[in-house]
């Protein structure tokens, strides 16, 4: 029997700030071109769990592996620069630069790939071709959080990391930004996303996982739950 | 008005002089936020620089001074780069640890200076071609010395507002300052970026110690006489905006020249001070800031 070996896998994992614990022991393992999808009420450690995943936290145990290798250590730019994007809740920019310059950055710095790739990204989000020379302070909380998301597409990943999306977002752009995940999906990238939204997290998923006061309490394929079955799991 | 006019190009000067002691510190103090109390040993080491060059090394007067930019530039950069690297870095988001470590790294460098070249000052000729200068009407005599530091302000402004918003390390720089989480997300290496950004603040100290031994006689204490100018220069101006620190170079130098004509240096120094305080009660945060949608 072979195994594949999975996209990325958590063993074990716990992590926290100072000495709040936020995550006790998580497993998690995420096959190549799927989508997860990690739920959960506010304040159970999704987020610090994405954190934890793409570097910008150290776990206090446990191992991250990414396509075979341990990345448990690695400082977050080296995973940026193996294929791991992330875009950060809050439709976080790097504001005082324009919007051309947000995707120059991040291209230049990661190095996986040419200038199609910045092509590619504005033709995902074509709202952002008109606002190239606007500085990304200026933009709306839906054009910032396309342009958070093409931000990490210019690195051309192998994951993509997701955090509530569409969080705040107007019902029009969310379509779109639903669109973009699919069809990222679609080419082959693994995506790893944190939804609140309960219909667009069972539209995407593949798998979903459940995580209440820092522990996983459900993981399984998407056809496990039903809409009431989900909505029971994230009430408790 | 007419006070004002006649006392136009002695601001400029002093403008420029400000401007080039705070230009440094407008990268390390006003992007990054650390309060480095041994740049103005920097700049003293700068100046130094252009002495040992012209009376250790005996370079001819006429052309040592355009070499001293470049080589003080990389001495002062180097050291202001093992600073961040042995020091500085250690001391992230402690601003005050920091403001007291560099002050006695200053203190040591002070030391050091006076150990190598003595307690007195010492002088660096300027070269002949900035001799003499220029009279306008109105009888106000302006050196090309003076001229010739006002080019080298602009030149440097030209400079940075190139490498800030042109170059591959100005934009990764400006990622880091304003998110250093995200910019590590994006691929940046924050640290290098950060070193980088320290060598560039500090070179830029040493330009300015450069040009500051075409004023004045060069010792020990030097950069302690205008530290607090140049820190004042990057907050009033709005921090890490570089047209604000253009803008309140300029303004306190015109302002300070202004004053000086009726009252006597240490109660126009008074007034200068009390009229910032004034102006940072009205608008903490300084001319400039970032534009945001965001209410805060």
């Amino acid at each position: 029997m072979n195994t594949p070996t999975p996209h990325l896998s958590v063993r074990g994992l716990s992590a926290g700030y100072g000495r709040a614990r936020v995550l006790f022991d998580i497993d998690l393992t995420i096959e190549p071109g799927t989508i997860a999808c990690v739920m959960g009420r506010n304040g159970v450690g999704k987020t610090t769990l994405l954190n934890t995943i793409t570097g910008l936290i150290t776990p206090t145990t446990g191992t991250i592996t990414h396509n075979g290798t341990d990345i448990t250590h690695l400082a977050p730019h080296h995973r940026t620069r193996r294929g791991i994007a992330y875009a950060p809740q809050g439709h976080d920019t790097f504001a005082p630069l324009t919007v051309a310059e947000n995707l120059h950055v991040t291209h230049q710095a990661t190095r996986r790939g040419g200038p199609e790739l910045i092509d590619a990204a504005l033709a995902r989000f074509p709202r952002l071709q008109p606002l190239l020379h606007r500085k990304a302070a200026l933009l709306s909380g839906g054009q910032a959080q396309q342009l958070a998301i093409a931000r990490a597409l210019v690195t051309n990943p192998s994951l993509l990391v997701l955090d509530e999306p569409t969080e705040g977002i107007q019902p029009n752009i969310v379509a779109e930004i639903e669109a973009a995940i699919t069809d990222t999906a679609a080419q082959g990238i693994t995506i790893l996303l944190v939804e609140q939204y309960l219909d667009v997290a069972l539209r995407l998923a593949d798998t979903v996982t459940v995580i209440d006061a820092g522990r996983i309490i459900h993981t399984g394929p998407r056809t496990e739950l039903t809409h009431e079955s989900a909505h029971a799991l994230m009430a408790i | 008005m007419d006070a004002l006019i006649n006392q136009l190009p002695t601001g400029l000067a002093i403008g420029a002089v400000l401007l080039l002691a705070a230009l440094g510190l407008n990268f390390t103090f006003g992007q990054m936020g650390v309060i480095n109390m041994a740049h103005g040993e920097l700049i003293m080491i700068g100046a130094y620089t252009a002495y040992v060059l012209h009376a250790w090394i005996g370079l001819n007067p006429a052309y040592s001074l355009l070499i001293a930019l470049p080589v003080a530039f990389t001495i002062t950069g180097t050291l202001g780069w093992l600073l961040e690297l042995s020091v500085i870095r250690h001391f992230y988001g402690r601003p005050l640890d920091t403001l007291l470590l560099t002050f006695g790294i200053g203190m040591i460098l002070q030391q050091g200076a006076r150990d190598t070249f003595g307690a007195p000052n010492v002088d660096v000729p300027a070269p002949a071609w900035l001799t003499g200068g220029i009279t306008l009407t109105g009888g106000i005599r302006i050196h090309y010395s003076r001229l010739f530091i006002l080019a080298l302000a602009i030149a440097c402004v030209i400079a940075i507002a190139y490498h800030l918003n042109r170059s591959r390390h100005g934009r990764q720089m400006r990622a880091v300052i304003h998110n250093r989480d995200l910019a590590a997300i994006s691929g940046i290496n924050t640290r290098k970026v950060d070193a980088t950004t320290f060598f560039i603040g500090s070179g830029l100290a040493g330009i300015a110690g450069v040009a500051l031994t075409l004023i004045g006689p060069t010792g020990p204490t030097l950069g302690t006489n205008y530290i607090v100018d140049a820190f004042l220069v990057v907050v009033v101006g709005g921090l890490g905006q570089l047209r604000g620190t253009v803008l309140a170079a300029f303004t306190l130098g015109i302002l300070n020249a202004t004053v000086e004509a009726w009252a006597d240096a240490s109660l126009a120094k008074l007034i200068v001070f009390a009229a910032i305080i004034a102006f940072l009660q009205a608008r903490p945060q300084g001319l400039f800031t970032v534009k945001t949608r965001a209410l805060t």
